[in-house]
């Protein structure tokens, strides 16, 4: 197990290695100079002996070969550099910015769980009864809704109009509310009906009728018996969203201003902060990584048929 | 491993993964939450404003650029002498100051008992120490003109600083009024080695605020300086929320949070318009604090007859497309400089909106629209151009839509392109571009700096008129200006310059932009700044609850 994970962690390597390639690639394909991009956001005419003590400043006067090398050297020490834009470590301002990405996400995933588990089995149990019917509108509106409309919406109802929630910001938890309706809506759309088609997908099955005429009550072929296997794909779907979530989530960090990952993100972007944009990648990638490897280990856990062989030998 | 054990470990892993996310996520709660309940009770208290900014403020460095937010900058930081309505000069930290007739000394008599808001003395010996950290970094700032003729600085004793200047040069004094870099950092804010630009310990000012409170891309706090030598502010606390999103500060408006959106663009346009028709709030319009021009480029060979730049000025209907497109929210331009600059107002005759005289114009140029042709044309060239826009701006976008429409009419293509901010930069300084909706520099950089583009290489502006046949004279009325130092002779430069300008049609005045501010009704008091930097809180009264 030790060693399977550890193999899984080393292919952490490879990936940043090729991400970051291709963002430098990337970076230096664009016709944005960032030392040009700093001094506009700066609102500084951009002079050419500006302009070239900037690029010097930066490192960017050096060969793109030399920049690399030197980048991957930085990224191997986990040293990120300082942001262009403000000056600071850019790991320091990763510190700050992280957690509230986190907090959102997993407040997100958890709820979106707690509403979407129940909702889809009860959807499939009671198939074409009104909780189905309810559990499809659902389903509808929360997939078909733009994102920041709803978030958009959710603020004038529960914050302007009725006046029980703040607008914006991150403190107390009724700041966490409205965010994270908004980010869970289209999760659980989505897995709310996954898990519904995954149930009934196994109620077919010859094991649930096996069990059946064995005279097993139905609510433990349920849980015990279909349950374990249709929620395979719900889990590995989760995994990936919270991949999706821990490295921020724009549109909803934008809407109620939330300090987090995916704003920072942005604006380094728009800024060409190439060593936040390089520490953003790195980061993103772990995480990416990491939450496959749960997802893994999950199913592992849930299914002894994929795991007797195949893939912890892998 | 059995299947028992197997199952034993991976749960743990799991369990641990999960857990260290979960701290991650929760390590940093604590703090903030009893950070925002502090910023709460202050917004409870009446004698305290509420604004909205769409940026972190900054570093709070007077010297430096990114990411500090000019007007946070000019609550802590204060000039020597500073801007005021039409372009009046003030004394701030400076009571007065004397020129020397050769226009090369400036002495200035520092303003008596200032204290920055720790307590120290502000004295000619800090002014110099500041002058000498800002010009340790003499590249950074050398858009600002100033920077390249000050020679000399030195302490005459204790309440009076002398500057020398290599060359003269009039707009000294506008130079040192605006929000960076020459403003005072209190000594306790100085680094070791006194080099402001890697960073400051504590912002210290003079200003009428201090920072009191700050959470990176979330609050700032700002409190009254007790120090403070001029007329304290009528309140206590000012709370600036950062929220990026123009709807959310909207909605956070509407439902109280805020007291005040103020700035250019701060609100879209409906939502300005939502707002003003509620009585409920006040909205106000400054007076124009810069002009949207559109550059027509006069080294491009089909715009370099002075006809076809008039033709295109007056083929379009300016009034209905400002009108239409800002909502009354810009006022329609007839010249390039507005008239609140100093300098500026001179009587320009507009080039008027005439379909008629602008198809003639473009006939009596040659360029004619061929038999059931819909672009005119002359020695085979269709006359056809590309617009190009910042695709993040919707008013360039609207405006460029209408443009390409009316010259349509008058058989004139026009192509929009729609780039990112910085390449759009690129293209007009490598004067690589036929149309360009360029903006002036505002109060206090203009007039002074608007008449330099248009004589400097390297800002696009002046690349732009190479063509006009009095190029070069123009260039020498810009210097004589610049350096003049006799009153009315550099009103006669500029009355010239801005009607030559004017007559040759390649810097189209489209609108007016101005500032916004809609405020709640606890707000009895409100000025805008005349320069437009500063911070909008000098004059700001509340009513009593």
């Amino acid at each position: 197990m030790i060693g399977y994970i550890g193999k899984r962690m080393i292919a952490i390597i490879p990936i940043v290695f090729i991400a970051t390639l291709v963002t430098f690639g990337l970076i230096h394909i664009s016709p944005v100079d960032p030392a040009e991009a700093y001094l506009t956001a700066a609102h500084i005419y951009p002079t050419p002996e500006l302009l070239a003590e900037k690029r010097h400043e930066f490192g960017l006067d050096r060969p793109l070969l030399t920049q690399y090398v030197d980048t991957l050297k930085r990224i191997a020490q986990l040293d990120f550099g300082t942001s262009y834009l403000t000056n600071k470590p850019v790991i320091d301002e990763v510190k700050d910015k992280f957690p509230a990405t986190a907090e959102l996400a997993l407040w997100s995933i958890l709820f979106s769980a707690l509403v979407s588990i129940p909702l889809g089995i009860l959807a499939a149990v009671y198939k074409n009864s009104w909780i189905d019917m309810v559990s499809r509108a659902i389903s509808y509106f929360g997939a078909s809704i733009p994102q920041f409309w709803l978030g958009y919406l959710l603020i004038f109802f529960f914050a302007v109009k009725l006046d029980w929630l703040p607008v914006e910001g991150r403190g107390s938890w009724e700041n966490l509310v409205l965010p994270t309706l908004t980010l869970s809506m289209v999760m659980i759309a989505l897995y709310t009906r996954m898990l519904r088609t995954s149930v009934l997908e196994q109620l077919q099955e010859a094991y649930v009728q096996y069990a059946r005429t064995r005279g097993i009550r139905e609510r433990v072929i349920m849980l015990k018996h279909v349950l374990k296997i249709a929620i395979t794909p719900f889990i590995t779907g989760m995994g990936m969203t919270m991949g999706r979530l821990l490295t921020g989530t724009i549109i909803v960090e934008q809407v109620f201003s939330w300090p987090g990952f995916g704003r920072y993100f942005v604006e380094a972007i728009f800024n060409r902060d190439i060593p936040v944009i390089q520490c953003y990648v790195f980061i993103s990638a772990c995480l990416f990584i990491v939450c496959n490897l749960i997802v893994d280990l999950v199913q592992l856990y849930m299914d002894p048929r994929i795991s007797a062989k195949g893939r912890a030998e892998h | 491993m059995s299947v028992q054990q197997r199952k034993r470990s991976t749960l743990i892993m799991i369990t641990t993964l999960l857990l260290v996310l979960i701290i991650a996520g929760c390590s940093n709660k604590e703090n903030s939450s009893a950070s925002s309940s502090a910023s709460g009770d202050q917004a409870a208290s009446a004698k305290s404003i509420t604004m909205s900014w769409p940026r972190d403020i900054g570093t709070m460095n007077p010297h430096t650029y990114n990411p500090s937010q000019l007007f946070a900058q000019s609550m802590i930081y204060e000039p020597l002498v500073s801007y005021q309505k039409d372009g009046k000069l003030e004394p701030a930290l400076a009571e007065s100051w004397t020129i020397s007739d050769d226009g090369k000394v400036y002495t200035f008599k520092l303003r008596q008992g200032v204290k920055f808001s720790d307590g120290t003395p502000f004295n000619a010996e800090i002014v110099k120490k500041n002058f000498d950290s800002i010009m340790i970094n003499k590249k950074t700032h050398s858009w600002l003109g100033i920077i390249g003729v000050l020679g000399k600085t030195e302490v005459v004793d204790d309440h009076t600083f002398r500057m020398t200047l290599t060359e003269p040069y009039y707009p000294v004094l506008q130079d040192l009024s605006v929000v960076r870099p020459f403003r005072f950092l209190g000594a306790a804010g100085f680094p070791d080695d006194g080099d402001t630009s890697k960073g400051i310990k504590v912002p210290v000012g003079t200003g009428p605020w201090m920072l009191a409170d700050y959470k990176q891309d979330e609050y700032a706090v700002f409190k009254r300086n007790p120090n403070y030598w001029g007329t304290a502010p009528a309140f206590d606390q000012i709370t600036v929320k950062i929220i990026p999103d123009a709807e959310t500060r909207v909605l956070a408006f509407e439902k109280g949070d805020l007291d005040l959106i103020y700035g250019e663009g701060m609100i879209s346009l409906d939502a300005f318009q939502q707002l003003r028709e509620n009585d409920k709030y006040v909205s106000e319009l400054s007076d124009p604090v810069g002009t949207r021009d559109l550059l027509l480029n006069s080294s491009n060979p089909k715009l370099s007859d002075v006809r076809v730049r008039k033709a295109l000025q007056q083929g379009f209907n300016k009034k209905a497309m400002v009108e239409g497109v800002t909502s009354g929210l810009e006022e329609p331009a007839d010249t390039a400089l507005s008239k609140n600059y100093p300098y500026t107002n001179v009587d320009l005759k507009p080039i008027e909106y005439n379909v008629e005289q602008s198809k003639a114009l473009l006939d009596e140029a040659g360029w004619k629209l061929p038999a059931g042709g819909t672009v005119r044309e002359k020695d085979g060239q269709k006359l056809e151009f590309e617009l190009i826009f910042d695709k993040t701006d919707p008013i360039q976008k609207a405006m460029g839509e209408t443009i390409q429409a009316e010259w349509s009419e008058l058989g004139v293509k026009v192509n929009l392109t729609g780039l990112e901010l910085t390449v759009q930069i690129k293209r007009l300084k490598a004067n690589d571009f036929d149309l360009y909706f360029w903006y002036n520099y505002g109060a206090p950089y203009d007039p002074h700096s608007f008449i330099n583009v248009v004589a400097s290489p390297g800002f696009g502006i002046s690349e732009t008129l190479t063509a006009l046949p009095m190029k070069k004279e123009l260039d020498e009325q810009v210097h004589a200006a610049l350096s003049s130092t006799d009153e009315k002779k550099r009103q006669e430069l500029y009355t010239s310059i801005l009607t030559t300008l004017q007559e040759q049609s390649a810097i189209v005045p489209i609108s007016y932009v101005k500032k916004t501010a809609v405020y709640q009704k606890k707000i009895s008091k409100f000025v805008f700044p005349a320069n437009r930097d500063e911070n909008p809180f000098v004059g700001m009264q509340l009513s009593n609850p």
